[in-house]
């Protein structure tokens, strides 16, 4: 079990929490026009998991499910166009107006590029995970005192 | 042919399903598919249309194709293969007891088997034909395996496998070699070959068919594969699988007429294991055993017909191969049934069975005869034609070919007659017999009585052995089964057979035999085998020691040897030291972290300073103008020391103290190293096809992508398939990283280790 004993490194990370998610989100909506992507968002939201999981605010778990679900939507994604008589992996561009935001021009790539970061945060918690639980040591145990 | 395949693969899912009720009505689902296959290929055979054909190409470039072809030598394979198919699904049901165990693995498997048979007789490509001679090798093994609980059984199915899989690696090849030689793939467009490659084509063409069809000297898996169930036995190791060696020579040998290596060695292969097979076949108790044996011949019998690669020749062992799918297979339900009945197979503790099973013995006398070579039975005929074919030969040939067949068939009379008189003849009489299960009975009695409606219809077999030979040597075709020839050197060749062998028969049977001889040779192959399996780890061992440093020392040594051979190519002359100053700046901090991360002893500094040198390379990305790749960069960087700094709670504080020779060693490497990627870069930035492709990708975003973020679109759209392989592996690289720690975490000798975690290394 992992648990911080400092609440100020506590504090921190949960506030910042929500806006990390907000840069991912953005990140994930942004990648087609400018500067983000699947990858990018998924290594945001996993830096995330990685900080709560250090700060003791969450254990990570369920990156199994978070793995198959992405490959799910890739998998999906990639080869939905052949049903139809596409080629594997033809792009959809869809755009729609949307109350409040205006026009929306979106295409089959974001469900991609969410399959991506479901991905990219599961492998993160992972490692999470394999770093975290009970292990072996070899050259002797870990140093507690080194930043106190 | 598509929707026969499906059939099967519905038949496959409907047994499993079935199997859960019982063991019978799993069978009897799965014999569905292997009937209604039987019936199409019989129609087939009536009809003259063209030969049915399927084809799905996948990688066009390289010819790698699923291609089938229901030519008439394919047709005649389909009508055994799900012919017999259907009876023994039959006599399983009956062979089995309702509730016997593995009703889901064992329909399904059998199922399976008879799938990849199909596959293997219809393919007409190289790459088609290997996949499904190597799916019959995977099946058997379960088949053989099915009692597995019993280290004998599994020894047996082990061999098997490795025999006939190792057999497939030589078969693919020796087809390997014959398609470059023949330039096509196809194997219905082969041309005669020649030339000293072909020669070796040829020999490794004939070591993978000699495995699977049992020839000595890798008989050794066949009698061992006779701990499968009898309905196994007498489907794949005597009609079926075993054929598929015998198939690929017939198949092959107008390729490789010009090949005399392929007549010399496909003789002496065949011949040996007549004789072998034969003599095997006389030393054994165990009813079963003297038919796998006599197999091991008869399969020796039809390799040297077909070797002998004229006309007469092909037409003979097509013949001969089709009568003994029918007689074998007869005489082993026969057997499975006396088994089952009297719960033995020991010819010395069987005896009279003519009283209790007279159907049995009427089918097992009728297939035995027809084994014989005795009139007026399908055997015989084919046997006359082989020995016709012999006659037709020259020279040395001719005698060597005579004289084995001869010397053979008198062998087989023996042993069939050794088989039927103490088995079914006088001798002690088994008085408990199980009554009669007709499912048992009907297919055995179908398959006995084949050979005699074979002989009084010797037309409509002509009729498809004929066709059927004619597609591996166009002068088959003249040739026709002879009911009864008349006083001719063959005939009475014939007649002198039987003679002998009934003579030889009786004497033997008269001598006592023996405790059971285990099989010569199989010793050997579970030895080498046993070796095979014991050095592989050690080579894993070798290769992949765990040793981080080691590692990391190949693959900088590695770069550093590929880059070599571009050394003279790397012009320095157009080399520019930096577009704007600030480069120059954000260079010079990158170089002199990565230079203390190098040297600082303590290990969470030298973390500290890696994450320092990729902020600075993010920050060269963004003086280039793309900041897509310094925003990635930057984030990666983030999880990779934070990661870095839980994984130092395992490694401790300082790096461990080394000696200055392997420090100086670690030095020089890293230097080889990083000088070989600095070459693949600078190579990599020459351009040298003068354009840069942006233009066009910048067009091809916005008009197919959709998207103004080229990095983004070059991902998602234009190489998203690039992409789809990386998260592929990322997603696998996961499962592997929970997979180990959920094992660890399962490993009770961690319980002893100092449960460290990393939260308790950073307070």
């Amino acid at each position: 079990m992992i648990a911080s004993r400092s609440p100020i490194v506590r504090l921190a990370v949960q506030t910042v929490t929500p806006l990390a998610l907000l840069v991912g989100t953005y990140l994930l909506f942004a990648g087609h026009n400018r500067p983000g992507g699947g990858f990018a968002a998924g290594l945001v939201v996993g830096a995330v998991v990685t900080l709560r999981t250090v700060a003791g605010l969450q254990r990570p778990s369920h990156a199994d499910v978070m793995v198959a679900v992405g490959m799910a939507v890739v998998v999906i994604v990639s080869f939905a166009p052949l049903l139809w008589g596409d080629s594997l992996l033809d792009q959809k561009v869809v755009e729609w107006k949307v109350p409040l935001l205006g026009k929306v021009k979106t295409g089959s790539a974001l469900p991609f590029d969410i399959g991506v970061m479901a991905i990219v945060v599961g492998l993160i918690v992972a490692l999470l995970d394999g770093l975290s639980t009970r292990r072996r040591t070899d050259d002797g145990p870990g140093e507690p005192e080194l930043l106190t | 042919m598509w929707f026969l395949l499906a059939l099967h693969a519905l038949g496959i899912v409907a047994a499993g399903l079935a199997g859960r009720a019982s063991m019978r009505a799993a069978l009897l689902t799965a014999g569905i598919a292997p009937a209604v296959t039987a019936a199409w290929a019989i129609t087939e055979l009536a009809g003259d249309g063209a030969p049915a054909t399927a084809r799905w190409t996948w990688v066009d470039a390289l010819g790698l194709e699923l291609s089938f072809l229901g030519d008439d030598l394919a047709l005649m394979m389909t009508t055994l293969v799900s012919g017999i198919g259907a009876l023994v699904f039959v006599y399983a049901s009956g062979y089995f007891s309702p509730t016997a165990a593995g009703s889901v693995r064992f329909p399904t498997a059998l199922l399976a088997f008879s799938t990849s048979m199909l596959g293997l007789v219809w393919a007409d490509s190289i790459w088609t034909l290997f996949i499904f001679w190597e799916l019959t090798s995977v099946t058997s093994f379960l088949l053989v395996g099915h009692k597995n609980t019993a280290p004998a059984v599994l020894d047996a199915a082990r061999r098997a496998l490795v025999i006939t899989g190792g057999g497939g690696l030589v078969l693919l090849a020796g087809l390997m070699i014959l398609g470059e030689q023949a330039g096509t793939t196809t194997l219905s467009e082969l041309t005669p070959v020649s030339g000293t490659a072909s020669s070796v084509a040829a020999v490794l063409v004939l070591v993978g068919a000699a495995t699977k069809s049992a020839q000595f000297p890798f008989h050794v898996w066949l009698p061992g594969a006779m701990a499968a169930p009898t309905p196994v036995s007498a489907y794949l190791h005597s009609a079926t699988m075993v054929k598929a060696g015998v198939l690929l020579v017939a198949a092959l040998s107008p390729a490789f007429v010009e090949v005399d290596a392929w007549r010399s060695v496909g003789l002496a292969f065949g011949i040996v294991s007549m004789f072998w097979g034969a003599i095997g076949a006389l030393r054994q108790r165990d009813a079963k055993l003297i038919l796998a044996w006599g197999t091991v011949s008869q399969l020796g019998l039809l390799i040297t017909v077909l070797a002998l690669g004229s006309g007469k020749a092909i037409f003979a062992g097509i013949s001969l191969l089709f009568a003994h799918a029918l007689f074998k297979a007869a005489l082993f339900l026969v057997v499975g049934e006396i088994d089952i009945r009297t719960g033995t197979r020991d010819i010395d503790e069987l005896g009279s069975l003519y009283r209790s099973m007279p159907i049995a013995t009427a089918v097992a006398v009728l297939a035995g005869a027809s084994m014989a070579g005795v009139p007026p039975l399908l055997g015989f005929m084919a046997k006359e034609a082989a020995i016709e074919a012999a006659l037709g030969m020259d020279g040395t040939t001719r005698v060597v070919a005579l004289v084995a067949i001869v010397g053979g068939s008198v062998l087989t009379v023996a042993y069939t007659v050794r088989f039927l008189l103490a088995t079914f003849g006088p001798g002690p009489t088994v008085t408990e017999v199980a009554p009669r299960r007709w499912a048992m009975t009907v297919p055995a009695v179908i398959l006995g009585a084949a050979g005699v409606a074979g002989y009084v219809f010797a037309g409509t077999v002509t009729g498809i052995v004929g066709p059927a030979a004619t597609e591996s040597n166009a002068k088959s075709a003249v040739y026709e089964l002879i009911r009864w020839p008349g006083l001719k050197t063959a005939f009475v060749i014939s007649l002198g057979i039987v003679a002998a062998g009934v003579v030889l028969g009786l004497v033997i049977t008269r001598r006592p035999t023996g405790a059971a001889p285990r099989p010569l040779g199989a010793r050997t192959a579970d030895a080498s085998i046993d070796g095979v399996l014991a050095f592989a780890p050690r080579l894993t061992e070798r290769v992949q020691h765990g040793s981080l440093p080691v590692y990391l020392a190949t693959m900088g040594l590695a770069v550093w040897i590929a880059s070599m051979p571009f050394l003279d190519e790397l012009l320095l002359d157009h080399v520019v030291l930096w577009d704007r100053p600030v480069q120059g700046g954000l260079a010079l901090i990158t170089v002199a972290a990565a230079a203390a991360g190098a040297s600082v002893r303590s290990r969470l500094g030298s973390t500290l300073a890696l994450g320092a040198v990729g902020i600075g390379v993010s920050g060269l990305f963004v003086v280039h103008g793309a900041p897509d790749l310094a925003l990635t960069q930057l984030v990666v960087e983030t999880v990779i020391v934070v990661g870095f700094v839980l994984g130092l709670g395992v490694l401790g504080k300082n790096f461990p103290e080394a000696a200055d020779a392997w420090q100086t060693i670690r030095v020089a490497i890293a230097l080889a190293g990083g000088f070989g990627v600095t070459m693949a870069l600078a190579m990599s930035a020459r351009n040298p096809t003068g354009s840069a492709p942006v233009e066009r990708i910048t067009a091809e975003a916005v008009d197919e992508g959709g998207g103004k973020n080229l990095v983004n679109v070059i991902l998602t759209d234009l190489r998203a398939i690039d992409t789809l392989g990386e998260v592929v592996v990322l997603a696998t690289v996961a499962i592997g990283i929970l997979a180990l720690a959920r094992a660890r975490d399962a490993d009770p000798d961690d319980d002893a280790v100092d449960p460290t975690t990393p939260a308790e290394v950073l307070t």
